[in-house]
């Protein structure tokens, strides 16, 4: 870290150089940002993209069974992108409140998990065997039981995404240093004062650490939902798996990039945010100054 | 642990009321083969606005003693008082500061959000205070103009990660100092701080608590530091953790960083570092990695 400001024995030694900090975080941004700009920073992959182009254009053209002609991918999506976004569109939405109602769940249960020893012990061993559960296993079942509307949908989602949370923030929240509840102890701040103050906001970093995984794992409970769901109406999931049953291996690949680009969406958006809000984080300090 | 309350405690409290008074405290950690005795029979009497040192080798149970007073650990037999109350209830009113050890600063805080947190935890502390007998009211202190006496007034809005060791630990100080506390327990604050450093924070703490006349408990292993800091050393020895002698260090106040080189400095240096050599002797630690008294600074 290069902002280690030598020690002052008084004010007056320490004069002010550093510029604010806002003007500093800026410019430091436009730094990172530019950088994608560099050869260096952009070469190698462009060329392992131009490698595996060619790669996957000679297979299709020997086996269009094997991988359909990426020229045909692109007319799929071009010919129809209206049909492409709606479908995404309904995955996304599964996706995103499948996320929020797994993330409501696990982080209340995350809290009661770590304040009370006696729900710790209740709940958590349920929790890891739900979370070694084949999630692919469940969804058919759910499909029968709730029929083709969104619950089974949003179930599978929630249930995805609801173990890392769990985990993530329970450590989180008990990850305090033992100095820092000392001196809250003395000043005999309450439980929910602790919770509020200390335990969540140090729980953060772990819950953006869960973040980033459920995130893109939203939508792979939405897929599996919808591909065990086969009359759904809707849904990237369904269109994969209509389209591969008529042999439309172009449509395939087209719904498949669209999850790609939805997935990569989302981790770019919470990779945002993270940055946002763990500003303060030790991961953060080294990347800022 | 006795439970004394202050409104229904005539005639003792008047003599404790003023004073933090440990009586015949005992803990013991483990049992069996493996049971140390972390306190024997330990009396300490501590009097408001009294500056005190507790200095002893690793393990002689002088954090032990600290966290006593702060109501983080009870005894096994004895008593506690804080001015008249139980720690715990001390602790309910906040009248007690405490540094520890690392600074323990809220890493997403910056220096200014830190030393203002205990003001919004336990906001009933300030009523409960006004009822405790003997309890002096201060207004509550400008946290900026106390950042500027340590010597923060540039780090007010950087964060913990932003700053040097002093300067966390020095936030972790003013941090304590803003509740106005009426002790303020501190368990080796500078032991991980360059000489350079723990110099010149001693001074600002000196010129903190010249100013905010509060009681402090300092738990050190530094003699050099004990006697530059202290009105009185209490000097504990090991294996059973006990006080072995109370010195009482006269040397005139305002102590400046020249003083350090006086002889009448030396002379304490030397009184403590005896007591501690003799508790050492009479009492060697067997069987395990021997840490001479020489080690003590």
């Amino acid at each position: 870290m290069s902002v280690i400001t030598p020690e002052p024995a008084t004010m007056q030694e320490t004069p002010v150089t550093q510029p604010a900090a806002p003007a500093a975080t800026t410019r430091s941004t436009l730094r990172k940002r530019l950088g994608f700009l560099r050869p260096a920073y952009w070469l190698p992959l462009a060329v392992l993209l131009v490698g595996l182009g060619i790669l996957w254009s000679v297979t299709a053209r020997d086996s269009p069974y094997l991988l359909p002609p990426l020229a045909a991918v692109g007319e799929a999506l071009a010919a129809n992108p209206g049909f492409y976004l709606a479908n995404a569109w309904a995955t996304l939405a599964v996706a995103l409140v499948g996320l929020a109602i797994g993330f409501v769940a696990s982080f209340v249960l995350a809290v009661l998990v770590s304040e009370l020893p006696v729900a710790r012990r209740a709940i958590m061993p349920i929790a890891v065997v739900l979370s070694v559960t084949p999630l692919v296993a469940i969804a058919p079942a759910l499909v029968v039981a709730f029929g083709f509307g969104p619950e089974p949908k949003l179930i599978v989602t929630a249930l995805i995404c609801f173990f890392p949370i769990l985990i993530n923030v329970a450590t989180g929240l008990r990850s305090v240093s033992p100095a820092v509840l000392q001196v809250f102890t003395t000043l005999h701040a309450s439980r929910l004062e602790m919770l509020w103050h200390v335990r969540m906001p140090s729980a953060l970093p772990y819950l953006f650490t869960a973040l980033r995984v459920v995130f893109p794992l939203s939508i792979i409970g939405a897929v599996v939902a919808e591909l065990s769901a086969p009359g759904a109406a809707d849904g990237l999931g369904t269109v994969i798996s209509v389209a591969s049953s008529n042999n439309r291996l172009a449509v395939v690949y087209a719904a498949i990039f669209c999850l790609a680009i939805m997935g990569s969406l989302l981790l770019l958006i919470i990779t945002a945010i993270e940055d946002r809000v763990l500003h303060w984080h030790e991961s953060r300090q080294g990347a800022k100054n | 642990m006795q439970k004394t309350d202050p409104r229904t405690v005539p005639s003792t409290a008047a003599s404790t009321a003023d004073s933090i008074s440990i009586r015949g405290a005992v803990k013991i950690y483990g049992s069996g083969a493996g049971q140390h005795v972390a306190l024997q029979n330990v009396d300490v009497d501590i009097k408001r606005g009294q500056f005190v040192s507790i200095i002893g080798p690793s393990g002689c149970g002088k954090s032990t003693l600290l966290r006593l007073i702060a109501g983080l650990e009870d005894a096994d037999a004895g008593t506690a008082e804080v001015f008249g109350v139980t720690p715990e209830r001390a602790c309910a009113a906040k009248m007690i500061g405490l540094v520890p050890q690392a600074p323990a600063l809220l890493p997403w805080k910056n220096v200014l959000g830190n030393v203002s947190m205990p003001a919004k935890v336990n906001r009933r502390a300030d009523t409960l205070r006004r009822r405790i007998h003997g309890h002096v009211a201060r207004p509550a202190p400008d946290m900026l103009d106390l950042l500027n006496k340590a010597g923060l007034a540039d780090a007010v809005h950087k964060l913990p990660a932003q700053l040097s060791g002093g300067m966390q630990q020095r936030a972790a100080i003013v941090r304590a100092f803003g509740v106005q506390p009426d002790v303020l327990l501190m368990d080796e604050p500078f032991s991980a701080l360059d000489e350079f450093t723990r110099e010149s924070i001693q001074e600002q703490l000196l010129d903190i608590w010249d100013e905010q006349k509060t009681t402090v408990v300092f738990v050190t292993h530094s003699v050099s530091e004990a006697v530059r800091l202290s009105d009185r050393v209490l000097v504990m020895s090991a294996r059973p953790g006990r006080i072995t002698a109370s010195v009482d260090i006269t040397l005139p106040r305002p102590r400046s960083q020249s003083m350090l080189k006086t002889a009448e400095f030396h002379h304490f240096e030397d009184l403590i570092r005896d007591h501690l050599q003799t508790a050492w002797q009479e009492n060697p630690m067997t069987g395990s990695t021997p840490i001479a008294a020489g080690a003590i600074r």
